[in-house]
């Protein structure tokens, strides 16, 4: 009798291995070169990532209409990781070693970042990452097409500080309790201080992930602003928990002539779900801009439109760093003749290619790219204005200058230094430590 | 929405003005200044503004006003500048100074005037000085609160003819309370400053405070003394009413949560059906909202402020139906198994926000809130959010429509006939079924109006049901399972505690704290704050 | 005579259990690095990963069913004690990877040298030794279930009020590690381990071992859990399962029992996460919320409850179709792992554990007696 529960038991565990075993056998046909995208199609990211997938298969598109690339066509692996960060590790995983992809664009949140980290560098592949994050990371498979603090919050707290952007004093940072805010708060209160700013003219606060009754913070700040002294919100609220602080900043009467608040993480996506008539003139720092005034950008616009049959939707800045990040990798396969990780990785160093503000963006050693500093204020049909930006590029820095741990750092991947972590004060490769 | 809010605001002023007659070489003396704004960087136009301004020519009022809207726009091809309203593809274009139509222009033939912050606020102070006069005491009390914040002390001298003509007493405490304001920045003599900190004083709010703090810094002497003490009186005051605000806040997020949870404490209190795809109904009834909103935008605009209104209805019984829908499909065969019906309903779960991320989309979707939903009264000292306000109101009117439908209808006296012991109510004639799926469908369309008021404050999105289905849980079970008091004691405890534990702990801490306390909590009363008593206890 | 009939396939069936395990254990591996590449019976790398990983869920889903099959608590809230048990592992190999982070620190994690701490906090301290985490690994997860239990047992908070509070609890304590404050490196967790033991973590051979290791753990806690369940003491449980007054009433002190399986539990549990964090290679407080929590009773359930082999088939499949769905049907594998877990209650209420026996038993041509009826019976939820 049990002979035959026995057989009937092992024949399905052996079918589940094999079937795993299968998907792990799967070889790659090599007629195409592959791409993997890696962004959450499901779970609390899905909300922002999903738009990375569409603009990354439509630019795919795009490039197998204009030819594809080293002859052949390009094909997009997707895969959904469920913003689930164990399981960004395992997919990446999947992308490189089953379906053996040249490159994998991917990623939203530092954590998932960090959980694909170590899998990128033990299968030596290549990975972009299209969104603003913390900085104080500098990795050789990883291309970081987003903005690096220096290219986001400095700027945007060097307009308020000027004269035109109001000559602020007193500062809210608020944020979502995870590490990019913390980061940036970091270093914007070291920034701060540097700049004299007093310790009781800074008001920090976090909240956790998805907060959504803001009446006790947005009354904190209202009455952090009532010292006498012109104040600002920067913000690093975390996309879900956005809409619900903006309609209470609304609804609480704050004013942008009064408190202006500034944010880096919303943009145009976030905006589209939001009555941006009592925001208007509310801040957000970035580095392209729907509104942005170029032909280039208006192409752009135009094919996201055909392609997602949606004349509404929006285009917004991690887009824009997809675009990028995709066009460098174009660039420097051809370069290299091959999709080999390390020819290419060594080609993409140096690779310049058009951004969508009507400049060029070029890949530093560091991995990290330059990129123009816009401020735009919210407008009423939820799009930006740009109302003051840099005056030429600016360089992603991967380490910060205002971070005790990180002061001394550089990196540079070119030859002979190659190294992510180099100590100017010690003159050696492997960060501050003895 | 808003663009017409200013139409009108503009329609106002027009009227306001046409009193007085205005001579056509006085408006085309203006014209050079106009044009100018086609020219320059936010500065310039600052002092453009600050020129147009002082010519204290009334014509100038709308003018700034279309220019703090961005409704300003230049023509390309002569400079020449216009106000722009939106019609078909392009822009209509309106004379600024005659505001008679000037014919069409298509959207590159022409340039928006930037403004930015900076300028925003020099235009608010303009047109208070200008509007000071007008005709209509609210706009009047407008530009004085404006004075008010722009504190200039030129605007004192209008502001004392103002105040002596001013026959509503409303506006004249605001232009007096600007006076003060203006009279602090001034260089006044002590006697008129020490007034003026009396007035801030008696005002007694935040912008008082603000106003006389920074006045304080630089003061000396008895002014320093006057202002010093009215901020304590002002700081005093407001912890005072800190408190009360507190306990708002507390009934505020007590509504929020009384909202989510209460369909819950019927599919899950009175049936006993561990119903984790709740939250999900709550997420349809607010994309019944938007799309109500988005056939009310494109087809009927007029009816904005009643889409809540129509959207409660619909929303009802749309989740209601899903809600019939999933009991007759599949909860019916589970009673008896509760903990399956966890199982499964977290599968329905899943299953409809695949569902509604497949139609409509990962992102966000936008639900505005009607003009009686937004923005804010004071109370004393305590500033109150329409829309806050409403969701209590609407809150405590459920529940008692709840209540009401439970005790004193037949329907709800078979439904608590079925759930309290399901036999012997089929004994007596009752189609058990029949109720089973009407309670399911009445638990689950409350949870569909919940989502047309949580539209109004959170976000719609997929995820929307998610955020609230534990806490909805805790409410329900907090309060005492089975006990619709229960979980409105327990959704506005929970409110308070959270609201008073925050300003401490921080909202991180706070959370942890009120959940920390939830479970201490059962240990005390394991079967919730209200238990049910007798035999069902033990079942 | 019912019972020992129990008994007799539960026996067949650990029989089995046990075989396949010991020959995966020894399969896999060699298959992984016996067997060169091009070969068709080469197992990678990536699979190795992934079945460890499984293995650590299964191990989690036997030590929920010991609690909720055999004893009626439906803990909502065992992701806790998994991810505490994680957390302590991942202490362990954060500790070792020394000078070798981003800044070099040889002593603080790059995480709290970029939040600018300048000492390590108390409750590192010895994380740095491999005995110390492992026998935390075990604690932290037993003291926390041993004081929640204490507690609620005592003042015998039951059915689906214990399920909440057990829900309250990982709640609270994905919140709490959120922050940063606490020095558990908040949102992004404990990442970028460099080796375990001495051991390359990224080698193939370590990969291989700890897929052993965790079939090791998995066997061992199974049989640990059938002795358990065999004993007069797992009498007692299925009876407080099935009517905890009348228990009471005969003179058993229902909450030390209690007690004991809800502890050996989530010690079962911190041994489940221990092994899943250097195989996945991350540990955060994602895996403290309540979702999962929810989901590893969904496991048990579609495998069967109060079977032992049930929770561990369960684990395995859901696990197996939601790796192969999010690759296969990236945009609506929803769907299907939402439509299987409707499918299994409604039509499978035994799981598929209990599908086999019926069909076995339908094989026979017996009179179909329920032979899991006292597994498959859930209890109401008051």
């Amino acid at each position: 009798m049990s002979k035959k529960l026995m057989t009937r038991t092992a024949g399905l565990a052996l079918a589940s291995l094999m079937a795993s075993t299968m998907i792990g056998g799967a070889m790659a046909e090599e007629d195409t070169i592959k791409v993997g995208i890696l962004h959450s199609l499901s779970g609390t990211m899905a909300i922002s990532e999903t738009t990375l997938k569409d603009a990354m298969l439509m630019l795919i598109e795009e490039q197998n209409k204009k030819g594809g690339l080293l002859g052949k066509k390009l094909e997009a692996v997707v895969v959904d990781p469920a913003s689930d960060w164990p399981l960004f590790a395992e997919k990446a995983r999947e992308l490189i070693e089953v379906n053996k992809v040249s490159a994998v664009f991917g990623c939203w949140t530092s954590v998932s970042r960090k959980s694909v980290l170590p899998v990128f560098e033990e299968l030596n592949s290549v990975l972009f990452y299209p969104v603003q994050y913390e900085g104080e990371e500098s990795q050789r498979n990883v291309f970081y097409t987003g903005a690096a603090p220096n290219q986001q919050a400095i700027p945007a707290v060097d307009y308020l500080m000027s004269e035109e952007g109001g000559a602020v004093k007193r500062w809210v940072l608020a944020g979502t309790d995870y590490v990019y805010p913390r980061t940036t708060n970091k270093i914007l209160e070291a920034y701060l201080k540097a700049k004299g700013v007093a310790d009781e003219d800074i008001m920090i606060n976090y909240t956790p992930f998805g907060h959504s009754d803001w009446q006790t913070i947005v009354s904190d700040i209202k009455a952090f602003g009532s010292a006498g002294k012109k104040t600002a919100v920067v913000s690093t609220i975390n996309g879900d928990a956005n809409v619900p602080f903006y309609k209470e900043l609304g609804n609480a009467g704050i004013k942008a002539e009064d408190i202006p608040v500034v944010a880096f993480s919303v943009g145009e996506e976030e905006l589209a779900g939001l009555d941006t008539a009592p925001l208007v003139g509310h801040l957000a720092a970035w580095n392209y801009f729907q509104s942005a005034d170029t032909e280039v950008n208006a192409e752009f616009i135009d094919t996201w439109h055909a392609y997602t049959k949606d004349d509404k939707r929006v285009t917004n800045d991690p887009m824009e760093a997809s675009y990028i990040g995709f066009n460098m990798w174009l660039k420097a396969v051809e370069k290299a003749g091959t999709t080999d990780s390390d020819a290419v990785i060594d080609a993409l160093v140096g690779v310049s290619v058009p951004n969508l503000t009507g400049g060029y963006s070029a890949m530093m050693p560091n991995h990290h790219i330059t990129k123009p500093v816009l401020i735009g204020e919210i407008q009423e049909d939820g799009q930006f204005e740009t109302v003051w930006e840099t005056s030429g590029l600016v360089a992603g820095d991967a380490w910060s200058d205002y971070l005790e741990g990180s002061k001394d750092l550089i990196s540079d991947w070119r030859a002979p230094l190659s190294c992510g972590n180099f100590n100017t004060a010690t003159g050696k490769c492997g960060g501050s430590g003895s | 929405m808003s663009f017409l809010k200013s139409f009108l605001l503009l329609l106002c002023l027009l009227t306001g003005f046409s009193g007085a007659v205005i001579a056509q070489e006085d408006l085309e003396s203006l014209r050079p200044l106009v044009n100018a704004l086609a020219e320059g960087k936010f500065k310039e136009t600052e002092q453009q503004v600050a020129d147009l301004a002082a010519t204290g020519n009334p014509a100038v009022a709308p003018l700034l006003e279309a220019l703090g809207n961005g409704d300003l726009q230049f023509r390309k091809s002569d400079k020449a500048v216009f106000i722009t309203r939106s019609a078909g593809k392009g822009y209509q274009l309106i004379d600024p100074l005659t505001h008679e139509v000037a014919g069409e222009a298509s959207r590159s033939e022409v340039t928006k005037i930037k403004v930015n912050n900076g300028l925003r606020r020099s235009i608010r102070a303009a047109l208070g000085s200008l509007t000071l006069m007008a005709k209509d005491p609210d706009v009047r009390k407008t530009a004085a609160a404006a004075i008010f914040k722009a504190k200039d002390p030129e605007a004192i001298e209008s502001l004392d003819t103002a105040i002596a003509k001013e026959s509503d007493d409303d506006v004249r405490l605001v232009m007096e309370q600007a006076r003060a304001a203006a009279v602090l920045n001034s260089d006044g003599g002590d006697a008129d400053r020490l007034e003026a900190i009396d007035v801030l004083a008696s005002m007694g709010n935040r912008d008082a405070l603000s106003l006389l703090t920074g006045f304080a810094a630089s003061a000396e002497g008895e002014q320093k003394a006057a202002a010093d003490k009215a901020i304590t009186r002002i700081n005093k005051s407001l912890a005072l009413w800190g408190n009360a605000q507190n306990i708002w806040y507390g009934v505020s997020l007590g509504s929020v949560l009384l909202l989510a949870a209460i369909g819950l404490a019927i599919t899950f209190g009175v049936m006993g059906v561990i119903n984790m795809a709740h939250g999900e109904m709550v997420m349809i009834g607010a994309y019944v909202t938007f799309m109500v909103q988005e056939m009310i935008r494109s087809s009927a605009p007029w009816l904005f402020d009643y889409s809540l209104l129509i959207a409660l209805p619909l929303a009802f019984v749309i989740s209601g139906g899903i809600g019939m829908a999933i009991e007759r499909g599949v909860i019916r065969w589970l009673y008896g198994r509760p903990l399956e019906t966890l199982l499964a309903t977290w599968g329905i779960s899943l299953m409809l926000q695949q569902a509604v991320r497949s139609i409509f989309g990962p992102t966000n979707q936008e639900v505005g809130n009607p003009s009686w939903m937004s923005g804010a009264f004071e109370l004393g000292q305590l500033t109150i959010t329409y829309n806050r306000m409403w969701i209590i109101v609407f809150a405590l009117l459920v529940f008692a429509g709840l209540m009401l439908v439970l005790k004193k209808t037949p329907f709800g006296l078979f439904t608590r006939a079925v759930t309290q012991n399901r036999r012997m109510a089929a004994s007596m004639g009752i189609r058990t079924p029949w109720i089973d799926a009407l309670t399911f469908g009445l638990g689950s369309g409350i949870a569909g109006i919940a989502g047309v008021a949580l539209s109004q404050i959170d976000n719609v999105s997929p995820n929307l049901g998610q955020g609230y289905i534990i806490d909805s849980f805790m409410v329900v079970v907090f309060g005492g399972v089975g006990n619709l008091w229960g979980t409105l004691v327990g959704a506005m405890t929970l409110g308070v505690v959270n609201k008073f534990l925050e300003p401490y702990a921080g909202a991180v801490l706070g959370k942890i704290l009120v959940l920390v306390f939830i479970i201490l909590f059962i240990q005390k009363r394991p079967r919730g704050l209200f238990a049910l008593k007798g035999r069902a206890v033990e079942a | 005579m019912m019972t020992s009939f129990l008994f007799r396939t539960l026996d067949a069936r650990a029989g089995i259990f046990i075989g396949l395990m010991l020959a995966a254990i020894i399969l896999v591996p060699a298959l992984n690095l016996l067997v060169p590449e091009g070969s068709t019976f080469h197992v990678p790398t990536y699979a190795v990963t992934l079945m460890g990983k499984y293995l650590t869920y299964a191990l989690l889903a036997l030590s929920v069913d010991l609690v909720w099959g055999y004893c009626g608590i439906l803990s909502l809230g065992h992701g806790a004690f998994f991810a505490l048990g994680g957390y302590a592992m991942g202490m362990y190999l954060m500790r070792q990877i020394g000078t070798r982070g981003v800044y070099g620190d040889p002593i603080l994690p790059d995480f709290m040298v970029f939040l600018n701490w300048k000492e390590l906090p108390w409750y590192w301290y010895g994380f740095d030794m491999f005995p110390f985490a492992a026998l935390i690994v075990l604690l932290a997860p037993g003291i926390l279930a041993f004081v929640f239990g204490w507690f609620a047992f005592r003042s015998r908070v039951t059915g689906v009020y214990l399920s909440i509070i057990t829900q309250a609890l990982t709640y609270a304590l994905l919140l709490a590690f959120f922050r940063n404050d606490m020095g558990f490196g908040g949102n992004n967790g404990l990442t970028d381990f460099k080796d375990i033991l001495g051991f390359d973590i990224q080698a193939g051979t370590t990969r291989a071992g700890l897929f052993a290791a965790s079939g090791l753990a998995l066997v061992v806690c199974f049989l640990i859990c059938r002795a358990v369940t065999r004993s007069k003491l797992g009498k007692v449980l299925v009876a407080v399962r099935d009517a905890e007054s009348r228990t009471r009433f005969l003179g058993y002190r229902v909450e030390h029992y209690k007690l004991f399986v809800w502890t050996l539990s989530a010690m079962m549990a911190g041994i489940a996460g221990a092994l899943y964090v250097p195989q996945v290679g991350i540990i955060n407080p994602g895996e403290f919320a309540p979702a999962n929590s929810i989901e590893v009773v969904i496991w048990v359930a579609v495998g069967g409850r109060g079977t032992l082999v049930g929770a561990v088939l369960g684990a395995i499949l859901v696990n197996f179709s939601k790796t192969w769905f999010t690759a296969a049907l990236p945009e609506i594998w929803l769907f299907a792992l939402g439509g299987l877990f409707v499918v299994v209650t409604l039509f499978l209420p035994k799981g598929l554990l209990g599908l086999m026996d019926k069909g076995w038993s339908a094989l026979r041509r017996r009179p179909a007696k329920d032979t899991a009826a006292h597994g498959a019976e859930p209890q109401p939820a008051e």
